[in-house]
């Protein structure tokens, strides 16, 4: 059997809303990997991130960030490592990955290895389906992420 | 030259909004607003659907309070299945109230940690990059893992009771269609996997004290800023003490003269109409017989302890006493105090919570109970932000054929103006240069009422807040855009 390439104790967080079309790509996408139950992988779901999340994440090795893109991507997707930025948005309602990382560092001294998976889209609207190129977009990435991870 | 300031988005509230400020040719504020320019929607949206569809699809209202409408809408749906409050078995009103208690303590956490707390630890007029939690994490780290430690706290009861912790459900018409297990009980009793109820009641009590202290220091500001004299509205229970969940309505005058006398919910429409305005979505609720001018009332945390006779836990009440101490033992119009009777209330739901899960009737019990259905229900209950109504109205097949929903933050829309007003009026006239300091006294005042203008406009889509200024003629002259 391959040897899992992915370190222990990982947490995937799916961000968006299956309720407004692609919106949903990050939830899916992290859907798929719940189903594959792997050992060692939190799988933990978001309509947007909140700053309680630095608490969460403090607690694992590797994080990673699936949301959906309104960005059209070269592949349809981009994988890429993210780090912690000291910036805050203006709500309490959301908060970027970079900075919940920033927040796991100040309060709780941890630094997880952590990316981004950027799923691109291309429906917004008010229905719980994915778009055929959301739909393609999601296999590609959810072998590159295999590939690479495991 | 006479100009108008635009501050857009306020920052730090939950949803946008923006105010302007027109100031005359020598520089003094002319006219303020405070304006809410989302779309409001769910009223309508709602009518055609079954009644039973309402507590789930009120709770997309909003990603903060969704519990809060989820058990108004709840409240009424049972009266349409011919269930009064007092109808309800113990085990559904126990967990529903717990619910309650922990959506009020995390919702209340939330706004005094992440949101007000930079006004407190860096002053009002700090520069913009300490003007957020992030800057509380660096140089207040124990008080911002404390924070976000009690809000977590919150969120995990309404886990373990509604399933998850945003747009969970527990209510079914007529009660409610699960109870927690001994061992989801205990989560939150023996401190083994997190900080347990003790701890939170400790907690609360030391971040008190932190409120007591900064009061001690800086009670001249404390008093003064954005005071303006108002009604005040909030729900007791039969014995006049603080109540949340169901009771009656009261009010009082700012000198702390009843004028509203504990009705029943049921007959709110007697005594309350909505007012609009051509520059706002948000609309402004006032009690009739005082009229649209003055019969406006401040809603939430400082309103509920101005309105009621003692809280009914023992901790809380020893400290609405000595915060009350500071009014002559009467009501309290200074502006600030919200934050400090936002902690006391975060107490009095740590004490029920804990009482509540010392409580066998959660773990078991009858669920659902049954009456002789009706066309109409109306239910209140009183929301982080303040007291909140759902009124639906369904036809023979069930169907709803009408939404009335009165927010919380609507109710403090006079309030937040007048708060605008005062700033104005007392910080930036009269000065030739509007500095950034000056402006955030703007959002200070706002941000103390804890406004939730994506619930108040039921919102589509993104929100924000923005603020303007300008001169006589008309002409935009300064801008501060927060997005």
């Amino acid at each position: 059997m391959q040897e899992q390439k992915i370190k222990p104790a990982t947490l995937i967080i799916g961000i968006g809303n299956t309720g407004r079309n692609d919106d949903g790509l990050g939830w899916t996408f992290t859907e798929k990997i719940e189903e594959m139950q792997l050992p060692n992988i939190t799988c933990e779901y978001r309509y947007q991130l909140q700053i309680e999340d630095a608490q969460l994440v403090s607690q694992y090795e590797t994080v990673f960030f699936a949301d959906a893109s309104h960005q059209a991507l070269p592949k349809g997707f981009e994988i890429k490592e993210c780090s912690l930025v000291d910036h805050y948005y203006f709500t309490s309602h959301s908060q970027s990955p970079e900075t919940i990382l920033y927040l796991a560092k100040a309060l709780y001294q941890k630094e997880p290895m952590a990316y981004t998976i950027a799923i691109a889209g291309q429906d917004w609207d008010f229905e719980n389906k994915l778009s055929e190129t959301a739909k393609e977009n999601l296999d590609n990435v959810l072998k590159e992420f295999k590939n690479k991870y495991f | 030259m006479s100009r108008k300031i635009t501050i857009d988005p306020i920052t730090r509230v939950e949803g946008h909004g923006r105010v302007t400020i027109h100031l005359d040719d020598y520089g003094q504020v002319k006219d303020s607003f405070f304006h809410i320019v989302e779309f409001r929607g769910f009223e309508r949206f709602i009518q055609g659907h079954p009644y039973w569809e309402a507590p789930v699809f009120v709770q997309r209202l909003c990603g903060i309070c969704p519990v809060s409408h989820h058990l108004a809408a709840a409240k009424a749906i049972d009266q349409i299945v011919g269930i009064d409050p007092k109808d309800l078995s113990p085990t559904a009103t126990k967990l529903r109230r717990l619910m309650h208690y922990g959506q009020v303590f995390q919702s209340h956490a939330l706004h005094f940690f992440y949101l007000a707390s930079p006004d407190l630890l860096f002053g009002f007029d700090a520069p913009v990059d300490k003007r957020n939690i992030v800057a509380v994490a660096s140089e207040h780290r124990d008080l911002a893992i404390k924070g976000i430690t009690m809000r977590r706290f919150g969120q995990e009861i309404i886990k373990a009771v509604a399933g998850k912790r945003i747009h969970g459900i527990l209510t079914v018409p007529g009660g409610v269609h699960k109870t927690i297990t001994a061992a989801e009980r205990d989560y939150f009793l023996d401190g083994n996997n997190i900080e347990s109820i003790d701890t939170m009641i400790e907690w609360t009590k030391e971040v008190i004290n932190f409120m007591k202290g900064y009061h001690e220091k800086n009670r001249k500001q404390l008093d003064e800023f954005a005071f303006f004299p108002s009604g005040h509205l909030g729900m007791v229970n039969d014995l006049g003490e603080l109540e949340l969940y169901d009771g009656k309505l009261r009010a009082k005058d700012h000198e702390g003269n009843i004028i509203l006398n504990d009705i029943s919910t049921d007959v709110y429409q007697e005594y309350f109409a909505e007012a609009v305005a051509n520059w706002s979505y948000m609309k402004f609720p006032y009690l009739k017989n005082i009229g649209r001018e003055k019969g406006w009332n401040r809603v939430g945390p400082m309103a509920r302890l101005n309105v009621c006779d003692r809280i009914p836990t023992t901790l809380a009440e020893k400290e609405r006493q000595f915060y009350l101490d500071f009014s002559g033992n009467k009501i309290i119009n200074s502006t600030m105090y919200y934050h400090w009777a936002r902690l006391i209330e975060m107490l009095y739901c740590a004490e029920e919570m804990k009482l509540l899960l010392n409580d066998p009737d959660l773990l078991s019990g009858e669920l659902v109970r049954q009456g002789k259905t009706r066309n109409k229900g109306i239910g209140i209950i009183e929301a982080p932000r303040g007291t909140l109504t759902h009124h639906y109205e369904v036809d023979d097949k069930g169907m709803i054929t009408r939404c009335n929903l009165i927010v919380s933050t609507t109710h403090n829309n006079d309030a937040m103006n007048e708060a605008v007003k005062w700033v104005a009026q007392h910080v930036i006239s009269r000065h030739g240069n509007i500095t950034d300091g000056m402006l955030n006294q703007v959002e200070v005042a706002i941000r103390a009422y804890d406004p939730c203008l994506s619930c108040a406009t039921q919102a589509l889509g993104k929100m924000s807040l923005v603020a303007e200024l300008y001169n006589h003629k008309g002409e935009l002259i300064d801008a501060r855009t927060k997005n």
